[in-house]
């Protein structure tokens, strides 16, 4: 499966801007959503609805059809852990606020979690298939493994992408951290996936979920022997963990970039980081990485019972 | 009197509505509200039902009423004071 | 390739299991009744979250309910399957709500205490709940959650299907669980959706849902996973299909374009002409709207529609799990050959005439329909086949 067009709005200037991962500088306590103006994307009456991630997301979305000149996907695929958040919150607040008065219906309506494939769908009047998974860290990977099942299964062009908006009242991810210091943000990466092969076009190896992971290292052993890769093979791993960086496999290869430092901490960061992967490979620009960067690995083991694996290559062969 | 009521009406429904791109002076007291004219959509009609109960206590139970009361700014305030007048 | 459907678990408001809820729609006694907590008619189950919990033997936990309603049914559901090193396997659940009993807890009463804790946030997340179930049935690997509103456990069951056919797994457990929650009860009512009285599927005078709770699985094998455990086979997952709507965000369109499509391609899939249906266990919510664009949808895809009913008279509309529990009821009409009734009908809707069935009675099925649609114009459409 191959990436045609990739789109992330995020707390880096990463919005139409290829390149950027030469550019990226670790969040600060000053660092902030950097979206574009949504009014070139989203149409005033529908906007006015949404919340953080419906916009990211429907932006991304059309930016990268935009890119790729694909006007109707065959499949609208999400990934995102606590959805939206901010209208779930609002809803709550509002029945509180109603007692046993009228209640205003509309964050109701706009609160589910496939709320975000819904509205891509709606937006586009497309017709075709449209699904959304949670399961937390691992969201964004089991929509990319979905997309890869139906690309083999003659859908052409598939439009996948993960997203979550951080609201403080009931976003539980603190709790579940090791790290309290955790910065928490908001982020959307949207992807045109095919099958169809363009010459200098990066390749999804292969995707990995992997819930209650019993040992890391082997995992990562047995996923990389099952597409013909050996460690060696793996340029650079691209990672986030909960805890400290000795606690990696000791497996994965010397070079090894945090992405949390340039994401933040949601759910679906691991997107971004797909995102930092591709245009490392479609750019080679960072220095730091040297001219070879040819296979990389995502390793997402944001919530340590969980573990995503991501493979992407440059090489033709 | 009226007057006031429909003003008052402008800014709960750009309010409550999030048209922020609007300003009272902006909706036309006869203007449709809804299809050609404001555009507002099904789910505008059901926050404009909990607007009348919440701020003017009148309530609207059927969608027959619904359809003609919440037609324009005229005829919210219309159906307001005559709602008002029967439940003296 | 061939996917078995070799395990069925299930709780709702009329039963604690399979074949309490067979007796209940043999019987024709609905599960429904004005509750007490919520002042509106539902379909509660008569389990507390400590009595599911002592089932279980939990103790001091932080379970959701969504957690604690889908132990039993995936329990029933796994029987006596074990770990196998020889196939891979999964679990895929569904909800919408997740944990959201556990945070309404949460922001309507500890908040507002002086030190409130997040403990009870912590199982909000949807996949959250569903790590729980496999941490009890002892599954690691790809466990998932899906979440598409009312069609999710059906999307969990397709998906499940789609990812052994990929031979990416050979056995997997999918279904869903949802809890009865503030958050929708109120939600619903906000809508003006909510039947203050019995919900009549398909009926003139249909005023709309009542909300149900539960959770069911089914456990999908192929041929090898068929080998290593020994299972036998109920049925077969013959055909799925998902489709878009892209109408409205709650409203189905007039045409019902997202069902029309579902049903066709999942009977595409399936390797089926229609007339080859010989019963249909439709979505039904008792909404003005769904129950018109579904009979729409249905007369465009049969011309003379088979026997068909909802079953929600009976559970009331479970949301997620309502997919996965009307799949365990397909499941039940083939391996009972049975159609099963609709209840609560009287008048047939002035657009289309059609009639639901009213009796359970038995018949030849070889094929079922079944038919979840949710908020977001997300259409499903699963079909059951005789093995």
């Amino acid at each position: 499966m191959f990436i045609k067009a990739a789109s992330t709005i995020s707390y880096q200037r990463t919005f139409r801007n290829p390149g950027f991962s030469a550019t990226l500088k670790p969040l600060t306590t000053q660092s902030e959503l950097l979206a574009p103006d949504y009014s070139g994307f989203i149409a005033a009456m529908d906007r006015r609805r949404m919340t953080d991630i419906q916009k990211m997301s429907i932006t991304c979305a059309m930016d990268c059809l935009d890119q790729s000149g694909i006007k109707q996907p065959d499949a609208i695929i999400v990934g995102t852990s606590m959805g939206c958040s901010v209208n779930i919150k609002t809803f709550l607040d509002k029945i509180l606020e109603a007692g046993e008065g009228p209640l205003s219906p509309t964050s109701f309506i706009v609160s589910t979690h496939n709320t975000v494939a819904g509205q891509i769908a709606l937006l586009l009047k497309n017709h075709g298939y449209n699904m959304t998974y949670t399961q937390n860290t691992l969201s964004f990977e089991q929509a990319l493994i979905d997309a890869m099942i139906s690309c083999d299964d003659s859908m052409k062009n598939v439009l996948v992408g993960g997203a979550d908006e951080e609201e403080n009242a009931i976003y539980n991810m603190h709790g579940r951290l090791g790290d309290k210091r955790a910065q928490l943000t908001s982020g959307a990466s949207f992807f045109l996936v095919s099958n169809q092969k363009e010459p200098g076009a990066v390749r999804i190896v292969d995707v990995g979920s992997f819930g209650w992971v019993e040992d890391n290292g082997h995992t990562v052993n047995q996923f990389l022997q099952a597409n013909n890769t050996t460690i060696d093979e793996v340029d650079l791993t691209l990672f986030a963990i909960d805890g400290k960086q000795n606690e990696l496999p000791n497996l994965l290869p010397g070079k090894l970039i945090d992405y949390q430092q340039f994401a933040g901490t949601y759910y679906t960061s691991s997107a971004f980081a797909m995102h930092y992967a591709f245009d490392i490979l479609l750019t080679q620009l960072h220095s730091n990485h040297g001219d070879h960067v040819k296979t990389i690995l995502v390793y997402n083991n944001l919530l340590p019972e969980n573990l995503g694996l991501i493979l992407l290559t440059s090489k033709t062969d | 009197m009226i007057q006031d009521l429909k003003y008052q009406l402008k800014q709960q429904i750009i309010e409550e509505l999030k048209l922020e791109d609007l300003k009272p002076e902006d909706i036309k007291d006869d203007a449709p509200l809804f299809g050609d004219g404001l555009g507002l959509d099904s789910i505008d009609a059901l926050e404009l039902v909990v607007l009348l109960e919440k701020y003017h206590g009148v309530k609207i139970t059927d969608e027959e009423t619904g359809k003609k009361a919440l037609a324009s700014i005229d005829t919210m305030a219309q159906f307001i004071m005559e709602e008002k007048a029967r439940q003296q | 390739m061939k996917i078995f459907v070799t395990g069925i678990g299930a709780i709702t408001a009329i039963g604690g299991n399979v074949v309490e809820n067979l007796n209940s729609l043999r019987s024709l006694r609905t599960g429904l009744h004005k509750s007490s907590e919520y002042n509106l008619i539902t379909g509660e189950v008569s389990l507390t979250n400590d009595q599911l919990s002592e089932c279980f033997h939990l103790h001091d936990q932080n379970y959701s309910r969504t957690t604690l309603l889908s132990l039993p049914a995936a329990r029933e559901a796994w029987g006596n399957n074990v770990r196998d090193s020889r196939i891979r396997t999964g679990l895929i659940s569904s909800t919408s709500v997740g944990g959201m009993d556990r945070t309404e807890k949460y922001y309507f009463h500890d908040r507002r205490t002086n030190s409130p804790s997040h403990y009870h946030l912590m199982v909000h997340d949807n996949g959250t709940t569903t790590e729980l179930l496999a941490e009890e049935l002892g599954i690691t690997g790809y466990i998932s959650t899906i979440s598409t509103a009312c069609s999710s456990g059906a999307n969990s069951i397709m998906q499940a299907a789609r990812l052994v056919e990929a031979g990416r797994l050979d056995r997997v457990i999918a279904g869903g669980s949802e809890p009865l929650a503030l958050f929708d009860t109120k939600g619903f009512a906000s809508l003006n959706i909510y039947d203050p009285g019995f919900c009549k599927p398909f009926d003139e005078n249909r005023k709309g849902l009542n909300l149900g709770e539960g959770a069911a699985f089914l456990v999908l094998e192929n041929e090898k996973s068929l080998s290593a455990t020994g299972n036998q086979p109920i049925c077969v997952l013959s055909g799925w299909n998902n489709a878009s709507d892209a109408f409205h965000q709650t409203a189905s369109s007039p045409d019902g374009r997202g069902a029309y499509l579902a049903m066709i391609h999942a009977l595409e899939k399936a390797g089926l002409s229609a007339t080859e249906i010989d019963y249909v266990n439709a979505h039904g919510t008792g909404t003005v709207n769904n129950d018109l664009s579904e009979s729409m949808a249905l007369q465009k895809v049969f011309g003379k529609v088979p026997p068909f009913s909802s079953t929600k008279g009976f559970t009331g509309h479970t949301l997620a799990a309502a997919g996965a529990i009307e799949a365990v009821y397909c499941v039940l009409s083939i391996s009972n050959q049975s159609i099963l009734p609709n209840i609560n009908f009287e008048t047939s809707m002035h657009e289309t005439g059609l009639q639901p069935e009213k009796e359970f009675r038995p018949a030849s099925i070889q094929h079922v329909l079944s038919n979840s649609f949710g908020f977001g114009g997300n259409c499903t459409s699963l079909v059951f086949s005789k093995s």
